[in-house]
């Protein structure tokens, strides 16, 4: 990775945390109509794995917690947004709302209110692009909790079945919801079930992000190149709660993949004050936008409606 | 032109849809030789990649079509009988029927879904359902009962040409029933019922099999100087209110009949529609003939006995004509 696009990675990470803090202030003033799920601790994960990615050919379908995932996949800040507030002008015009955003024309494609259910979704993109010989693959993003779903059982074995290029890319937080998922799960987790289905798996160490860029690229290169499935276990924690409380989240909150970037980029002799400029830039641009929303005509919040 | 069977002009219409579109594909459980027929010498011509034989895993196979549909292609999935669903509703229910809403409209979903339906063929009560009223209650399908052969092939032209889901209900035990197949290419439009038998003094709406049942009905009917007028509406959602309303306005009576569930299913759904728009019109109350609210039962007796059939018909007819 290039100090560029290290820079840019942090760039992108903060200015997700920061759009997630922004929601999260919006639901605690009662302007988000639904339940918020942050995706505060996978940004970095989820944005190393789109480099991967081409936007052209590929197409990533995720769970319920996807701000970060679609903001990661090319979808805009302002139109999603929009439909976490249920306004027009997001993706959907509102209707949709936070855990079902489907962008058509974008790398991400869709989230989905059923845990699980977005994982089959993956195996027919990647079907798509088999039988149309684009050289794209199916990305199915999910957690350990969905893990234990039908729907991903099935998939596993259909996709290896089938031949399929799909990666079954596994954000291991250690959480069903806000359950310990190892007192759910049977066996030693998911990575044994999906080798028991002669499938290409690799663990990966969330914070140990060399080692992550490098998985990466050789299991999308492997998925892509033989058109087969592979799965890829990340750990990463969930540093906010199962909704946006930060209360809830039980984590510990010094483990922050984004310091991860801060001691690479101060490794490479970024100063301080350049780091601090790049979260600023970053951050401000959610800043704007979230005071945009603020002062929409259709902006209400728990008092009602405020401009309108 | 000889008269082909709707598993001929299924199988037909398969050839053709897949020989003039490469994005069609075809995926389901033992699809070579096939449980009805209907997909023979399909793989044979169209190669595995595109005729494409799964595990029994409805809620995989099912997803997977969703998501094909979702990027470019146009599957058209067989859940070889609807009671399965039940183990992939998940897919039909939360995800099939509600993407293209929760994108806006900016996401089509072509996706074509073949089931069988019926008792009659002593399957039992795992096997011979007719769910299309449970599938009518969930927004975002097109629902179809087609029970001659164009109208099979038909729809099955006009489902993969749509932008949003279609299920297909085909009924056991009319894959054997002939008719005219003018052209395996011909499209039969959604929302617009067939008038199979004009009368003037009772209008008949019949599903699927039931369409066949009430004509045979309709014939024993006319001896008795009693004109029934029989409707197949060929797709249930969306539905031809209009033609219903016509009819009834002109007889001034309504059965109903749907080998459906009794409680709040398509005949319910008919009735009350109708009894809401065209009550001033109603020379005696409408009524329904559905088989009694149990699973199908299984032994020769008990499922003839559960099924309804002309003389129920007949009965009904004279119910509504006042006599007796």
């Amino acid at each position: 990775m290039t100090l560029d696009e290290l820079k840019k990675l942090f760039s992108d990470a903060v200015f997700i945390r920061a759009f997630e803090n922004g929601m999260a202030d919006l639901a605690r003033e009662g302007a988000v109509p639904g339940l918020l799920h942050l995706s505060n601790g996978s940004e970095v994960a989820e944005l190393m794995l789109a480099r991967y990615l081409n936007a052209e050919t590929d197409k990533v379908f995720g769970s319920h917690r996807s701000h970060s995932l679609a903001l990661s996949g090319g979808v805009d800040a302002g139109a999603l947004a929009l439909e976490i507030l249920g306004l027009k002008g997001g993706l959907a015009d509102g209707v949709g709302g936070t855990q079902h955003i489907l962008s058509a024309e974008t790398l991400f494609m869709s989230s989905n209110g059923i845990v699980g259910a977005q994982v089959p979704h993956a195996l027919g993109a990647a079907l798509s692009a088999k039988t149309m010989k684009t050289g794209g693959i199916g990305v199915a993003v999910f957690g350990d909790g969905a893990s234990n779903q039908g729907a991903v059982f099935e998939s596993l074995n259909l996709a290896t079945v089938l031949n399929l290029p799909a990666l079954f890319f596994v954000e291991n937080n250690g959480l069903a919801q806000s359950t310990d998922s190892s007192e759910l799960t049977a066996g030693q987790g998911v990575a044994v079930r999906t080798r028991s289905f002669g499938m290409p798996t690799e663990q990966v160490d969330g914070y140990d992000l060399y080692t992550l860029d490098q998985t990466l690229e050789r299991v999308i290169g492997y998925v892509r190149d033989a058109s087969m499935p592979a799965m890829i276990e990340v750990f990463v924690p969930r540093l906010s709660g199962h909704y946006f409380d930060p209360d809830s989240a039980g984590v510990d909150e010094n483990a922050d993949p984004i310091d991860q970037l801060i001691e690479r980029l101060e490794a490479q002799e970024v100063s301080k004050d350049a780091i601090d400029a790049l979260r600023d830039s970053a951050q401000s641009k959610i800043a704007t936008l979230v005071e945009g929303l603020r002062s929409r005509p259709d902006f209400r919040n728990s008092e009602g409606a405020q401009n309108g | 032109m000889a008269d082909v069977s709707i598993q001929q002009a299924l199988n037909q219409a398969h050839h053709a849809l897949m020989a003039a579109d490469d994005r069609v594909v075809l995926i389901g459980e033992d699809l070579t030789p096939g449980v009805f027929g209907v997909s023979e010498g399909l793989e044979d011509r169209f190669g595995s990649e595109r005729v494409i034989n799964t595990p029994i895993s409805e809620t995989a196979f099912v997803g997977m079509a969703v998501g094909a549909a979702m990027t470019g292609l146009k599957p058209i999935v067989e859940i070889m009988f609807n009671d399965f669903m039940g183990v992939c509703f998940d897919q039909l229910m939360n995800q099939a029927a509600k993407i293209s809403f929760l994108s806006g409209g900016n996401i089509n979903l072509p996706l074509v879904i073949r089931t069988t339906i019926g008792a009659g063929d002593h399957s039992g009560a795992m096997h011979s359902q007719s769910l299309y009223g449970l599938l009518m209650q969930i927004p975002g399908f097109t629902l179809a009962c087609p029970s001659t052969p164009a109208d099979a092939a038909g729809i099955l032209r006009s489902a993969i040409a749509a932008t949003t889901p279609t299920i297909i209900f085909e009924h056991k035990g009319l894959y054997g029933a002939t008719g005219s197949l003018p052209s395996a290419m011909e499209a039969t439009p959604f929302g617009k019922a067939t008038i199979i038998r004009e009368g003037s003094n009772i209008t008949i709406v019949a599903v699927s099999k039931m369409a066949r049942e009430a004509l045979g009905a309709s014939d024993e009917l006319a001896t008795l100087d009693i004109s029934a007028e029989v409707i197949d509406p060929v797709t249930i959602v969306p539905f031809d209110y209009q033609a219903i309303e016509q009819s009834v306005r002109k007889t001034g009576r309504l059965l109903v009949v749907d080998e459906g569930t009794a409680l709040g299913g398509f005949a319910d759904h008919v009735i009350a529609h109708v009894s809401q728009t065209c009550f001033d019109a109603f020379k005696s109350a409408p009524r329904k003939i559905t088989p009694p609210h149990t699973p199908v039962p299984y032994g020769f007796d008990q499922e003839s006995a559960w099924l309804p059939d002309v003389q129920d018909i007949i009965a009904a007819a004279h119910a509504l004509m006042g006599n007796g």
